[in-house]
């Protein structure tokens, strides 16, 4: 006698296994049945099954009786209930994706929140500051303010300034580069704790040419860097360092937007 | 269940007669299967009152395949009497089981058994019968 082993939840399965087609609602039951339908074993339970429940039917049920069951099914198919369909898988990977779906577009729109002119610019020089070394720099040592005629002087670039909340930062060096817009950075490596500044051109209008602005400072956040973003005579200066926003609140000015 | 038509069509009166009442004190319960729970209880309680089989160890066989052509020797009345003198829950597990028209959810639900319990009551419910076929019945080759 063929006895596949199955397990003890497929045999209890396959011993409860309906006698009809018609029962086979589950699908757990259905792959018991699969998988317990090769034993001679289970053959001949389904067959005694099927002989009894024949013999069951063909008991008399009194007329009287008999009417109430006439025209409708003595148990109605159990309902399609929400906690079942929720428990259906198809309708549960579903449900998943789209709450990803939508977690994607809630993250999206708070990014989006707190964007602002040159936003873009400032996470890719926040990336460069994470790689910068200060060995790359020029050694300076003056306060971070006084910068400002170097880079005119040197690089020809005006309005470079370093806002009066750092001006009074010592340095340790800087350099100017070009970005990958071929804009002019001016980049600051000051003595406190790792803090970089960078001076880039604000954003402008593509039409017009004029300088997008925005008022106060605004935060950027990248890899664990945060940054403070500030626009004057269409220059930004961005303040940055590793850590969180709180890191960074205590040098901004209570003019902060 | 009772494996006593009359007392049978009594129990299947008076349930509908109870439930007739409550529908229209508007006290039908919500649960489904209410109806078939109500006339269990009632099965059992009158058959409390009926003369009851002394517990036996009951002979167990492997169920063979000449068991369909024994079971068509029996008469209805046969087989009820013995399901009926089956003890609860195995017979309720019986009746509701070769009444075929519950799934087995649905026959846990109704008989407030587990998966393993209802698994065994069968198993063990059907190795009986066949035991009991075989002391009254002699085989037929099944064709």
């Amino acid at each position: 006698m063929k006895t596949p082993h199955l397990s003890r939840r497929i045999r209890a399965l396959a011993n409860c296994a309906p006698i009809t087609e018609e029962q086979m609602r589950d699908r757990s039951m259905r792959s018991a049945v699969f998988r317990a339908r090769t034993s001679d074993e289970f053959a001949n339970q389904q067959s005694f099954d099927q002989a009894v429940a024949g013999l069951v039917r063909s008991i008399p049920i009194p007329p009287d009786i008999a009417e109430w069951f006439s025209a409708k099914d003595l148990v109605s198919p159990s309902k399609w209930t929400w906690k079942k369909t929720v428990r259906n898988p198809a309708v549960l990977a579903i449900g998943i994706a789209l709450v990803v779906i939508a977690g994607v577009l809630v993250f999206q729109f708070v990014a989006r929140l707190n964007d602002f002119p040159g936003s873009a610019t400032a996470r890719k020089l926040l990336t460069i500051a994470a790689s910068t070394r200060s060995v790359l720099l020029d050694p300076v040592s003056a306060d971070a303010g006084t910068l400002s005629d170097l880079f005119f002087m040197k690089h020809g670039l005006e309005h470079y300034d370093v806002p009066a909340e750092f001006a009074d930062f010592r340095t340790i060096g800087c350099r100017v580069f070009e970005d990958d817009q071929s804009q002019r950075v001016a980049q600051i490596w000051v003595a406190e704790k790792r803090i970089q500044f960078f001076l880039f051109p604000a954003e402008r209008d593509v039409k017009t040419g004029a300088v997008l602005r925005f008022p106060g400072w605004r935060y950027v956040h990248q890899e664990g860097w945060v940054a403070a973003v500030t626009e004057h005579n269409g220059v930004c200066f961005m303040a940055a360092l590793p850590g969180r926003e709180k890191d960074l609140a205590p040098y901004i000015s209570k003019t902060k937007q | 269940m009772l494996g006593d038509a009359r007392k049978a069509q009594e129990i299947f009166q008076t349930t509908l007669r109870e439930a007739a009442l409550r529908a229209a004190h508007g006290e039908l319960p919500k649960e489904p299967f209410w109806l078939f729970r109500d006339a269990r209880w009632r099965c059992l309680e009158a058959s409390e009152t009926d003369l009851q089989a002394e517990p036996l160890e009951i002979d167990e066989h492997d169920i063979v395949p000449e068991a369909p052509s024994q079971i068509e020797q029996l008469e209805p009345a046969q087989l009820a009497i013995w399901i009926s003198s089956a003890p609860d829950p195995q017979r309720t597990a019986l009746t509701l089981f070769y009444l075929d028209e519950f799934d087995y959810r649905e026959i846990l639900d109704l008989a407030e058994l587990k998966l393993s319990e209802l698994s065994r009551l069968l198993a063990v419910g059907r190795r009986q019968f066949q035991a009991w076929l075989d002391a009254m019945l002699p085989k037929k080759p099944n064709v």
